[in-house]
């Protein structure tokens, strides 16, 4: 068999990415691997991808370990390439066919950059999964990949069950381009993890992974993953914003009633309208009438950005730490498409299956932190922000209504404001529309 | 900014009214979306008026009169038929047909609350168009018909099709040089006329004008008709069409126009500079070119994406070299601008304008979807019809499918082409090692509608055996599927098996 040295350098998987830690290696020195069998997971600023091998043949060396962190262009593993398929095939015994056709080979030698370049490589020309249109729906509606999944129905065919078995299933099929948070359902980090790495996203990302809230041994850990991403950003944040935070609390008698009416009226396709949806719409809203709270400002470029359209991003808490997705053009959505795309994300969130876009580009961000308890909190604006608006619990308390003490369900609502950009009239202002709003939604219809 | 630029606010707005435009239009309403519909000629498009819906008009039109006149062939069945042709009454069915289809998707748009729009659109900046209502008022006096309007738009889905391909010395004059429309809705029915590109569009022409006792001509550059079509159908086709009178040049080149009708050369002849000379000193080209007779001529040779005048460049949307907006499987070209049908990659049909109108819609209102069918069945309206969904043996042996087999089962085994008296053709499955059905491969009579039984089968997933088990009507032509399927495992019942050596 003949073969050639290729090293595998890490790409530019994303827009200005200039380093990316190593997560996990699927792949031990000696082994033969196909091409576009994933190489290597990796975490970039904030998406976790799997580099699929740009060739078939043979793993010669891994030029980096696990925890590591490499700029672009290192070297990650040495390839002995075969040539041809046709001579690779004796090496590759499991599937001795090629999925690709063998024009689709790339290049042997060189940098071999752009072949991997795209996350988890497209499944092989040729070679369709075999799946109904259904079923592909569903596949993609749940983020897994059909070409991955060995199908149960007659001559392979992959039903809709494999799919949803994929989907909970941790493994290869389910994390095309995840992020890095486990699945909620499952506090991973088993104990045979080294054993099963291709479901082990979280081997050595450090602390956060899967431990129970609040639980470490003692001694040194290293600062890795979420955990170090998050760390760096809030220290920006905090050390470059002056943050002004306003703290009040809103009667949420007609939000509940108005959602309680939405679902009613709308049924099962109102399905995802839960409070929060209302919110985030009515802030959305806020942000529409106050368009100077939906900007950017970089004092170095001496230039204050106001952005066209509202990409919304919603905090969620997971085991290995905080994830921000976002809700692109939130701006567009009426209450039911809001909540669907809400609950996509969430969803995806808690699968693992955030891809970098949806990590990306967000203009204002909402906290849920209320979803865990507490009345009020300082939330601090994400850097290329200049607000962020929290939402704490819902609890009944004792409002003034028409000169009378009574119980009302008292939403507690926290303002975050870059003082840079923005003053305390305008942040009162903002603040106060997003009041009205809440307490009287009927007003979300009349705002642009 | 100028006085009186106000833009309208719009959720969605589709350019080009064809069968991917409205599709898309009408499902982004269904979705609850504001939409805006930009239209600059008739909606429904070039398939609608003037293509796949008034050329099947045609055909069906020369079918009824070629059986009652067709001289040369014996009565069948005792029958003996006459028939006479008024050009202009043909003329005007094909308008009808058009137009009360056309008059039809235009209540479903105004039902689904779709605002249409005349005019041409294009792109002033990302996030606003500008609709230029149509340039001549009606009246032929050049003035503007109206004034143009601005539009603010969340999402764009671009729809604005297709036009023929030009040929180099076949300058279209729309009298005696035509594209496919110039010759449906010409005012005369030429006594001889001259088909330039032996595709699909050509095949059709070609026949349905020969069956209404035109003397046609098919010239074609390759080296057979329907190139793009596995040569066991096409050569039906090819057999029957010679039968039909038509002459048929394959590797053959049309150089220009003469004033009795068309130079024709060997495709590896003369080049396009002797072609000019050969125009020019007949004389010094003898050898190679010759002259086709031909009243008329019809330009047919494929059709170009209309992506020159949207102002694309400026909302950053990729258009490839053979003018294609480039999009991915969501149909998403640039934020906020998904494109479709055949202004895109891929074939330019209808129903695949419309299949990915579909995928368009549901992602500009905010639905993961992605066009990725398992097989896009192609048709061909000539006699007999053609059918293809998905790969042939040799094409899914290349894609790299195991243990791939076909079974032709000819119609001449089946009751109801016996019945039809047309038992020409054949239907073909194509499974692989597995059974599971990858292609269909038919020729014969009123085929196409069994184009999308074999589509359902493959786009499922489905396997030999659940076809072979499916029960078919009899008498039918949809038998031939199932018999196809018995075939391939092994045990067709209406054909005797020849028995494998070894």
């Amino acid at each position: 068999m003949s073969a050639e040295l290729v090293q595998f350098r890490l790409p530019d998987v994303g827009e200005g990415l200039e380093e990316a830690e190593i997560v996990a290696w699927f792949v031990t020195a000696g082994q033969a691997v196909e091409r576009d069998q994933p190489l290597v997971e990796i975490l970039t600023d904030k998406a976790q991808v799997e580099l699929p091998s740009p060739t078939a043949g043979r793993v010669e060396s891994l030029a980096v370990a696990v925890g590591d962190i490499v700029k672009v262009g290192t070297v990650l593993v040495t390839l002995s390439a075969a040539s041809q398929p046709a001579t690779a095939a004796p090496a590759t015994a499991a599937t001795p066919r090629a999925d690709s056709p063998p024009s689709a080979s790339p290049p042997a030698g060189g940098p071999a950059l752009a072949p991997a370049a795209a996350p988890r490589g497209a499944p092989p020309k040729g070679l369709r999964p075999k799946a109904s249109p259904s079923t592909r729906r569903l596949a993609a509606e749940m983020g897994v990949e059909l070409a991955a999944i060995t199908g149960t129905g007659p001559g392979g065919r992959i039903l809709a069950d494999d799919v949803r078995g994929a989907a909970t299933a941790p493994g290869p099929a389910a994390s095309a381009a995840p992020l890095a948070v486990p699945a909620t359902t499952a506090p991973s980090a088993p104990a045979e993890a080294g054993a099963s790495v291709r479901a082990g996203t979280s081997v050595g990302v450090g602390i956060g992974v899967g431990d129970p809230l609040g639980q470490l041994s003692a001694g040194v850990h290293p600062l890795r993953g979420i955990r170090r991403l998050t760390a760096q950003s809030m220290a920006q944040s905090w050390s470059s914003i002056p943050h002004i935070t306003g703290m009040d609390e809103v009667d949420a008698t007609a939000l509940l009633d108005a959602r309680r009416q939405l679902r009613e009226h709308a049924g099962e396709r109102a399905a995802n309208l839960t409070p929060l949806v209302l919110l985030c719409l009515a802030a959305v809203r806020a942000l529409r009438r106050f368009p100077l709270v939906n900007a950017s400002i970089d004092v170095d470029a001496g230039t204050i950005t106001v952005h066209d359209r509202v990409h919304l991003g919603i905090a969620v808490a997971t085991p290995d730490g905080l994830v921000v997705p976002i809700v692109a053009d939130a701006d567009r959505y009426g209450p039911i498409g809001l909540g669907d795309a809400i609950a996509g994300l969430s969803e995806a969130a808690r699968t693992k299956r955030l891809r970098p876009e949806q990590l990306r580009g967000g203009t204002f961000t909402v906290t849920n932190y209320g979803a865990l308890g507490g009345r009020f909190a300082t939330p601090i604006i994400r850097p290329g922000e200049v607000g962020i608006v929290g939402f704490g619990r819902i609890r009944e308390r004792p409002l003034v209504v028409g000169g009378e003490v009574v119980a009302r369900p008292a939403l507690p609502v926290v303002f975050s404001a870059d003082h840079r950009l923005i003053d305390g009239d305008l942040s009162v202002a903002f603040q106060e529309h997003l009041l009205g709003l809440i307490s009287r939604p009927l007003t979300l219809l009349s705002e642009v | 900014m100028v006085v009186g630029e106000v833009a309208e606010r719009e959720d969605v707005i589709v350019v080009g009214g064809g069968p991917g435009g409205y599709a898309a239009a009408i499902r982004a309403a269904q979705l609850g979306r504001k939409v805006v519909l930009v239209e600059r000629d008739a909606i429904g498009g070039v398939c609608l008026n003037v293509g796949c819906i008034p050329s099947k008009a045609l055909i069906e039109v020369a079918d009824r009169y070629h059986a009652a006149t067709a001289t040369g062939e014996a009565p069948w069945a005792g029958l003996t038929l006459s028939a006479s042709l008024d050009w202009n009454g043909v003329q005007d069915h094909l308008r009808g047909v058009a137009e009360s289809l056309s008059g039809g998707v235009h209540t479903l748009l105004e039902a689904n609350g779709v605002r249409v729009l005349r005019g041409t659109a294009r792109f002033l900046r990302p996030g606003r168009i500008v609709v230029d209502p149509g340039g001549r008022a009606a009246d032929g006096s050049g003035a503007w018909a109206g004034a143009a309007s601005h539009h603010d738009y969340d999402q764009v889905i671009l729809a604005t099709g297709s036009r023929p391909v030009a040929v180099p010395g076949l300058a279209l004059d729309g009298e005696r040089v035509v594209d496919s429309t110039g010759a449906l809705f010409a005012t005369t029915l030429p006594a001889s006329l001259a088909v330039v590109g032996g595709g699909y569009i050509g095949v059709e022409l070609g026949t349905a004008f020969a069956k209404l006792g035109v003397a046609v001509t098919i010239v074609e550059l390759t080296e057979r008709l329907l190139p793009g079509i596995d040569a066991r159908l096409a050569q039906v086709v090819t057999r029957r069409l010679k039968a039909l009178g038509v002459a048929v040049h394959t590797g053959t080149r049309a150089l220009g126009v003469t004033e009795r009708g068309l130079l024709i050369a060997p495709a590896e002849g003369p080049s396009a500079t002797s072609a000019r000379a050969a125009t020019h000193e007949p004389a010094a080209a003898a050898t190679t070119a010759r002259e086709l007779e031909a009243e008329r001529i019809v330009v047919a040779v494929g059709r170009r994406p209309n992506s020159d005048d949207l102002g694309l460049d400026h909302v950053g949307v990729t258009v490839d070299a053979t003018g294609r907006v480039v999009v991915d499987a969501r149909r998403v070209a640039a934020r906020g601008i998904c494109a479709i049908g055949d202004l895109t990659d891929g074939p330019a049909l209808a129903h695949k304008a419309s299949a990915e109108a579909e995928v368009a819609a549901r992602t500009a209102c905010g639905i993961a979807a992605s066009f990725d069918p398992a097989a896009i069945p192609a048709v061909v309206f000539s006699d007999p019809e053609v059918v293809t969904v998905g790969p042939t043996v040799e094409q899914a042996e290349a894609a790299g499918a195991e243990g791939v087999r076909s079974f032709r089962f000819p119609f001449a085994a089946s009751g109801r082409a016996a019945t039809m008296a047309r038992p020409e053709g054949h239907a073909e499955l194509v499974a692989d090692g597995a059974g599971t059905i990858l292609g269909a491969h038919l020729v014969g009579a009123h085929v196409s509608e069994l184009a999308g039984e074999c589509a359902l089968a493959i786009e499922l997933a489905a396997t030999v055996e659940d076809l072979a088990a499916t029960v078919h009507p009899h008498p039918t032509l949809s038998e031939a599927l199932a018999e196809a399927a018995h075939g391939l495992e092994g045990f067709p019942l209406h054909v005797a098996l020849v028995r494998r050596r070894g």
